[in-house]
């Protein structure tokens, strides 16, 4: 007997796995420097319109 | 300083450790991913079946080296644990809660791969035999490691408590190990064995042997990729951080 159907399942389980372990962790450092990116254009912005009233109030 | 310890010393500094595992994760997935495809060919295209198990028994070849990989890797996050809780370590605590998924993602490979081998095999999916039901426990200690880790929101209490139930989870080790050996089990007993000879047949072993490498490479490969991601998240209003995202180094 061959069992192929059982080879198959378990290896389609062994794929999903590391390829869940190799993903998993991208995503994760891709929202992390997303966030970073985020703040820092923020604060950017929040100097330049600091700039701006200090230039207006003259 | 001996180079060697100092390249050590600044390894612990966290854009050190973000360089370096920034170039090297890739080359041990690639590494990884390399030498498993030449285990996973041999297991599935040159090994002839077994005489009794028909093809099934290539399920073996996924199946010994998870569940290796779902022990030395709870070993591997005692030992930084250990280290992290005695000197204090950040990078240490670090790599030992980035062990935790990677251990769980083996042990459920183990034993979903264990259970679909035993249905042909055992003619069931499951049974309380000491191998699976300790291998079960390992996979509750795993994820206790991750929730307890996940639970605290100061990461370095967080880091001790967790590394704490990963030191004292690893007399679980032995029992393992030993659980086919100690009780009568349903699991089969050792066959492929470092010292002295292997009662598996020569013809068939060599595919294991890749396998077998081939998730130690994925491990450290996971290992960095996952640490590197803590660490990012740890440091993230560092300036280093912020240069990492700055338009000219912007790199994911």
């Amino acid at each position: 007997m061959s069992y192929i159907e059982y080879v198959v399942a378990a290896y389609a389980v062994f794929a999903a796995v590391l390829a869940w372990d190799f993903v998993a962790p991208r995503i994760r450092i891709a929202q992390l420097l997303r966030a970073v990116r985020l703040v820092a254009s923020r604060r950017a912005a929040a100097a330049a319109v600091v700039d701006d009233t200090a230039e207006l109030s003259r | 300083m001996n180079p060697v310890l100092r390249w050590f010393h600044q390894l612990g500094s966290p854009p050190v450790f973000d360089r370096f595992a920034r170039r090297w994760a890739p080359w041990a997935f690639g590494l990884g991913l390399l030498t498993m495809a030449v285990g996973l060919y041999g297991a599935l295209f040159v090994v002839p079946a077994d005489y009794q198990q028909g093809d099934s028994f290539r399920i073996l070849y996924i199946h010994v080296p998870s569940a290796w990989m779902s022990l030395a890797v709870f070993g591997a996050m005692a030992i930084y644990a250990a280290i992290a809780m005695v000197w204090r370590i950040k990078l240490c605590e670090i790599l030992a809660m980035a062990c935790a998924p990677i251990g769980a993602a083996f042990t459920v490979v183990t034993l979903a791969t264990g259970s679909i081998w035993g249905r042909p095999m055992w003619g069931t999916w499951w049974d309380w035999d000491p191998r699976l039901t300790t291998e079960l426990i390992l996979l509750f200690l795993y994820l206790g490691v991750i929730g307890l880790y996940g639970a605290i929101e100061d990461k370095r209490t967080a880091a001790r408590a967790a590394g704490l139930l990963a030191i004292v989870g690893v007399v679980l080790l032995p029992v393992i190990r030993y659980s086919v050996v100690w009780w009568d089990s349903l699991h089969q007993g050792q066959t492929i064995r470092v010292f002295g000879e292997s009662s598996i047949d020569g013809s068939m072993l060599w595919p294991l042997l890749w396998m077998v490498v081939g998730t130690k490479f994925w491990f450290v490969g996971s290992l960095l990729a996952r640490a590197r991601a803590d660490n990012l998240r740890r440091e993230a209003g560092k300036d280093w951080v912020r240069a990492l995202v700055a338009p000219s180094g912007a790199r994911a």
